[in-house]
C-alpha cells in the first residue's frame, strides 16, 4: 500500500500541496486528477524523491520514502515515468531501456534480459527501432520508451505523469490498456496522474481529485466519474 | 619542403597532446557542468610525483602508472572535497542564481590550482627539471635518412590513439559509460532510472584527472618541469575543447589536434611571441561565429 | 536616522570619514607599511572592478590584469610620449581602458561562465605579447619607466616633509575614494538594480524589459574603466611592463573579492587589504618557526587558496557577509 500522510510541499514561498493524505492500494490503479497547477506532478515528484516535502509522511509497503533520494527510491521498487516524454533523445532506444535496468544489471543478469524482452514484446515497435535514436521517435513511441525504461527495473509501483500528453487518443488507450493488463497480470501498483480525468477514470480502480494543492475528492473511480456536480466543480465538463 | 612536414608532424604530435587536455576539460563539463582550470595543476602533481620516483630510481613505467593513479585520485578529491560541498550549498545565497553557479566553480578550481602550485613548490622546490623519456627522443633514421620524427613522437600518437580507443569502447560498450552518457545529458531521468549520478560524477572527474596526468607525462619532456610550466597548456586545451563545442568527445579530440596544427606552423612560420595572440584571435572567431563549436549542428547553443 | 533617505550623502560622509583615516594614519607609517597601504588603495579600485562585474552583474573575468595593464601602458604612454600630467595620464588611462572593456564586452555579453573564464584568461595570456611584438613602442620585456613624481608644495607645507611612498599614498587615496564614491551610487542606482536583475535572472530580467546585452557591455566599460585606473596608479610605482602585470594580478584581484565578500564595498575593501597584508601577516606570524625559504616563498599562496575554497564553500558572501550578519544580531 501507498500510503500519504499530510504532506506538504513548497517551491519558495509557492505552496504546491497542503496537507494531503490518500492511500493507494496494491494491485490497483489510482488516478489523481486535477486542473492544470493543482500539485500533480509535485506528488508524484515527491514520491520519487526527485523533490523534498516540507512535513508529512510517505510509505510505500511500510517503508518510508521520505528523505530518500531517487537512486535509493527506484531500487526499493518505486519506478517514476515523469511529465512530457522523459527519453534521452541522443541516446538509442536499447540505450534507453538498458539504462532502467544498470542499476540491476550485474546481481540479475538473466532477469534484466527477460525484463528487456519482455518490454519489446509489449512494445514490438521500439524493438524494430531499436538502435535509432530516441530522438527521432514519434511521440507515441516516446511515451512506450519512458515507461519501456521504467518497466525493465520491474517496479511494483509505477507513477505515470500525463501519459496521455499530446498523443492521439487510439495510442493513449493502447497504452492505458497494456498498463491494465501488467496490474492484472503482475500485481503492479499504478499511481496514474492525468488531465484527461474521463479516461484516466475509465480504466482507473479509484480516484483522487487535487485542487490547487488540496485533495477535494477521494473515492472509486466509477462513483467519481459518476458525480457530475463535482466535474463541474472541478473539471469543468 | 621539409621545414613543411616537420612542422606538422611537430603539429600532430603536440595535437595528440592538447587533445588528451581538451578530453579532459570536456569529461568534466559534461560530467558536472564545471570547467576545470585546475586540471592542470592537478597534472603537474601527478607529474611530480613520476619525476620524484623517476629520480629514486624507480622505473619509468612503474612512475607512469601510479602517475595516472595519482591523477585519478586527485581528480576524486577535487569532486568530493570541493565541488560536491559546493554544489549541495548551492541554493543560499550567493550561489542562488544561474551566473554565480556558472561563475563560483570556476572561482574554486582556481582556489585549487593555487594550493596545488603552492604544495609543489613546498615539497619539490621552484628549480625546474627535467623528464625522461621511455624511448629515444632523437629523430629516428630508416634507411640512413633523417626521418621528421622521433621514437618518442611516434610513442606519444601510439599512446595517445590508444587512449581515444579505450575511451570510445568505454563510453560505447560497458554500463558505466552509458552510466556516464546519461548523467551528462539528462541527470534527472538518469537518477530515475536508478542511476547514483554523484558517483558517476566523481568517476568523470577521476578519469579526466587521468586524461590529464597523461597529457602531463606526454608533454613534460619537452617542456621542463615547473609548478607552473603546465598552465599553458590548459590554456591550449580549452580553447581546443571550445572549438570542439565543450561538450562532444571526439571535437575535444579534432580541436586538439587543429589547434597542434595551429601553434605548430605559427610557431615556423610567424613567431613563437605570436601563439597566444593567434589563439585568442582564433578562440574570439569561434565564439562569435560558430559559438557551438566547429562540429554543432544546427542546434543553437548557450554559451 | 536621515542618512537612510539620502544614500549618496551618506555614501559621501562615509568615504569622507575614509579618507581622513588613511591620511592619518598614513603619515605615522614606515615607508614600507605607507607604500602597502598605497598598493592596497590602488588595488581597492580593481577590487571594485570585479565588485561590480562579477558580484553585482555574475559576470566573471579572469583578464581584469591584462585591463590594468592597459590602463597602465596607457598612462605610461601618455606621460613619455605626449609630456601630459600624471592627473591627465590618469583620466586618459580610464578611458582607453574602458574602450578597450567596450571591446571585450561586445564578445563577453554572448559568453557564459567558464567560457567567459577562459576567454578573458587568454586575453590576458596574450596581451603581455603585444608589449613584446611593438617593442618600439610598449619597451618589451623591461617596460616602460614612469612614477608619482613629487608632491606639490602646498601640500608639503601642510603635512611636512613627504616621502616617496607617502606621496604614492596620498595621490592614490583621493582617486580612491572617487571609485568608492562611484561604486556606492552605481550599486544604489536603477543601473545597479538591473545589473543585479540580470545576474540573478537573466531571462525575467529581460521579459522585465532590461536590455540585458547592453547591460553587461556596460558592466564592461565601467568594471574595464575601473581596472586601468587601477592598474595606470599601480605602474606609476616604477614600471609599466608585463611583469608588472601577471597572470596572477587577476587571480589576486578575484581571491581579494572573494575573500571580503563579492557583494559589498566593505567586502572590496577588506578583501584589497588582506590580499596585501596577507603575506607580511605570514611572514611575521611564522618568523618564529624559522621555515625554509622554499616554504616561506609558497606559503602565502597556499594560504590564500585555502581561504578561497573554504570562503566559497563555507562561506559565499566573504568576511563582509559574517560581519554584517553579527551588526544585525
Ligand atoms: N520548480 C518549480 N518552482 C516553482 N514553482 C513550481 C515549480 N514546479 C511547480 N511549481 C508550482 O507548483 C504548483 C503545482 O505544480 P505541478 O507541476 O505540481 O502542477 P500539475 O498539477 O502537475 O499541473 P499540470 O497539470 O499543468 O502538469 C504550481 O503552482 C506550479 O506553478
Ligand atoms: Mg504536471
Amino acid at each position: 500500500m501507498l500510503e500519504i500522510r499530510n504532506v506538504v510541499a513548497s517551491y519558495g514561498s509557492v505552496v504546491a500541496l497542503k496537507d494531503i493524505s490518500f492511500t493507494a492500494e496494491i494491485g490497483k490503479i489510482t488516478t489523481v486528477i486535477g486542473a492544470n497547477g493543482a500539485g500533480k506532478s509535485t506528488l508524484l515528484r515527491l514520491i520519487s524523491g526527485l523533490e523534498v516535502a516540507t512535513s508529512g509522511a510517505i510509505h510505500w509497503q511500510g517503508e518510508s520514502l521520505l528523505g530518500k533520494s531517487p537512486e535509493s527510491i527506484v531500487r526499493m521498487g518505486v519506478a517514476h515515468v515523469p511529465e512530457g516524454h522523459a527519453v534521452i533523445a541522443p541516446l538509442t532506444v536499447a540505450e534507453n531501456i538498458e539504462m532502467g535496468a544498470l542499476f540491476r544489471a550485474r546481481s540479475n543478469k538473466d532477469d534484466v534480459k527477460l525484463a528487456i524482452g519482455e518490454v519489446y514484446e509489449l512494445f514490438p515497435r521500439l524493438e524494430e527501432r531499436k538502435n535509432q535514436l530516441a530522438g527521432t521517435l514519434s511521440g507515441g513511441e516516446r511515451q512506450m520508451l519512458a515507461i519501456s525504461r521504467a518497466l525493465v527495473s520491474r517496479p511494483s509501483l509505477l507513477l505515470l505523469d500525463e501519459p496521455s500528453l499530446g498523443l492521439a487518443p487510439l495510442v493513449v488507450e493502447q497504452i492505458i490498456e497494456t498498463i491494465k493488463a501488467l496490474c492484472i497480470s503482475t500485481g503492479l501498483t499504478v499511481l496514474l496522474v492525468e488531465q484527461n480525468a474521463n479516461t484516466a477514470l475509465s480504466v482507473a480502480d479509484h480516484g483522487v481529485l487535487l485542487s490547487i494543492g488540496s485533495v477535494v475528492a477521494d473515492q472509486p473511480a466509477p462513483l467519481m466519474r459518476a458525480d457530475s456536480a463535482l466535474r463541474s466543480a472541478y473539471l469543468g465538463y | 619542403m621539409n621545414t613543411l612536414i616537420t612542422t606538422l608532424f611537430l603539429g600532430t604530435t603536440r595535437g595528440a597532446v592538447f587533445a588528451l587536455v581538451a578530453l579532459g576539460l570536456v569529461l568534466v563539463w559534461r560530467g558536472a557542468g564545471i570547467v576545470n582550470f585546475a586540471q592542470m595543476g592537478q597534472a603537474m602533481f601527478s607529474t611530480y610525483v613520476a619525476s620524484t620516483l623517476i629520480i629514486k630510481g624507480y622505473g619509468y613505467w612503474f612512475a607512469f602508472l601510479i602517475a595516472l593513479a595519482v591523477g585519478a585520485i586527485l581528480g576524486a578529491i577535487v569532486d568530493l572535497a570541493v565541488m560536491r560541498p559546493l554544489t549541495r550549498r548551492s541554493h543560499a545565497g550567493v550561489l542562488a542564481s544561474d551566473s554565480m553557479r556558472a561563475t563560483v566553480p570556476v572561482i574554486a578550481s582556481l582556489g585549487i590550482l593555487g594550493v596545488l602550485q603552492s604544495l609543489a613548490g613546498m615539497i619539490w622546490a621552484a628549480e625546474e627539471r627535467g623528464f625522461p623519456t621511455p624511448v629515444s627522443d632523437v629523430a629516428v633514421k630508416p634507411f640512413g635518412k633523417t626521418a621528421p620524427f622521433t621514437k618518442f613522437d611516434l610513442f606519444i600518437i601510439v599512446v595517445v590513439a590508444l587512449t581515444l580507443v579505450v575511451t570510445t569502447l568505454f563510453f560505447k560498450k560497458t554500463g558505466m559509460g552509458l552510466a556516464m552518457r546519461a548523467t551528462a545529458l539528462n541527470p534527472e531521468v538518469a537518477r530515475l532510472s536508478g542511476i547514483r549520478i554523484s558517483r558517476v560524477r566523481t568517476l568523470s572527474w577521476a578519469i579526466s584527472g587521468v586524461a590529464s596526468s597523461l597529457a602531463g607525462l606526454l608533454i613534460t619532456p619537452s617542456a621542463n618541469l615547473s609548478p607552473n610550466t603546465l598552465d599553458l597548456i590548459l590554456i591550449v586545451g580549452f580553447t581546443a575543447a571550445v572549438v570542439g563545442g565543450l561538450d562532444s568527445l571526439p571535437g575535444s579530440v579534432v580541436g586538439g589536434f587543429i589547434l597542434g596544427l595551429l601553434i605548430a606552423v605559427i610557431n615556423v612560420y610567424v613567431s613563437p611571441d605570436d601563439v597566444f595572440l593567434a589563439l585568442l584571435v582564433f578562440l574570439l572567431l569561434v565564439l562569435i561565429l560558430k559559438p557551438g563549436g566547429l562540429f554543432a549542428s544546427k542546434k543553437v547553443r548557450n554559451v | 536616522m536621515s542618512s537612510h533617505k539620502n544614500p549618496a550623502a551618506r555614501n559621501l560622509f562615509f568615504v569622507i570619514i575614509f579618507a581622513i583615516v588613511i591620511f592619518i594614519l598614513g603619515a605615522d607609517l614606515d615607508p614600507y607599511n605607507q607604500g602597502q597601504l598605497a598598493v592596497v588603495s590602488m588595488l581597492l579600485i580593481g577590487v571594485l572592478s570585479v565588485t561590480l562585474l562579477t558580484g553585482t552583474s555574475g559576470q566573471i573575468s579572469l583578464g581584469q590584469g591584462a585591463l590594468m595593464a592597459v590602463g597602465g601602458y596607457a598612462s605610461a604612454l601618455t606621460i613619455l610620449n605626449l609630456g601630459l600630467s600624471m592627473w591627465l595620464a590618469l583620466a586618459i588611462a580610464i578611458i582607453v581602458s574602458a574602450m578597450a572593456g567596450l571591446l571585450l564586452g561586445f564578445a563577453a555579453a554572448r559568453l557564459t561562465g567558464p567560457y567567459l573564464a577562459g576567454t578573458t584568461l587568454v586575453l590576458a595570456l596574450a596581451l603581455p605579447s603585444l608589449a613584446n611584438r611593438f617593442e618600439s613602442v610598449f619597451g618589451g620585456d623591461v617596460g616602460l619607466n614612469v612614477d608619482f613624481g613629487n608632491p606639490p608644495s602646498w601640500l608639503i607645507s601642510a603635512f611636512g616633509e613627504i616621502g616617496y611612498e607617502q606621496w604614492q599614498l596620498y595621490a592614490t587615496v583621493p582617486l580612491t575614494c572617487l571609485a568608492l564614491l562611484a561604486t556606492a551610487n552605481i550599486l544604489s542606482s536603477r543601473t545597479g538594480r538591473m545589473w543585479r536583475a540580470i545576474r540573478d535572472n537573466e531571462s525575467a530580467a529581460s521579459l522585465m524589459g532590461v536590455n540585458v546585452s547592453t547591460n553587461k557591455i556596460f558592466t564592461f566599460v565601467v568594471s574595464s574603466g575601473f581596472a586601468g585606473l587601477s592598474g595606470a596608479l599601480y605602474g606609476l610605482r616604477g614600471i609599466v611592463g608585463p611583469s608588472v602585470y601577471p597572470i596572477s594580478l587577476s587571480l589576486l584581484l578575484l581571491t581579494g573579492a572573494i575573500l571580503g565578500g563579492l557583494r559589498s564595498i566593505a567586502g572590496a575593501l577588506i578583501g584589497s587589504a588582506l590580499v596585501v597584508f596577507l603575506p607580511d601577516l605570514i611572514e611575521w606570524a611564522t618568523r618564529p618557526l624559522a621555515l625554509s625559504e622554499q616554504i616561506g616563498n609558497y606559503l602565502p599562496g597556499l594560504i590564500g587558496g585555502v581561504l578561497l575554497l573554504l570562503t566559497v564553500i563555507l562561506n559565499p558572501g566573504g568576511i563582509a557577509n559574517v560581519l554584517h550578519h553579527h551588526k544585525n544580531k
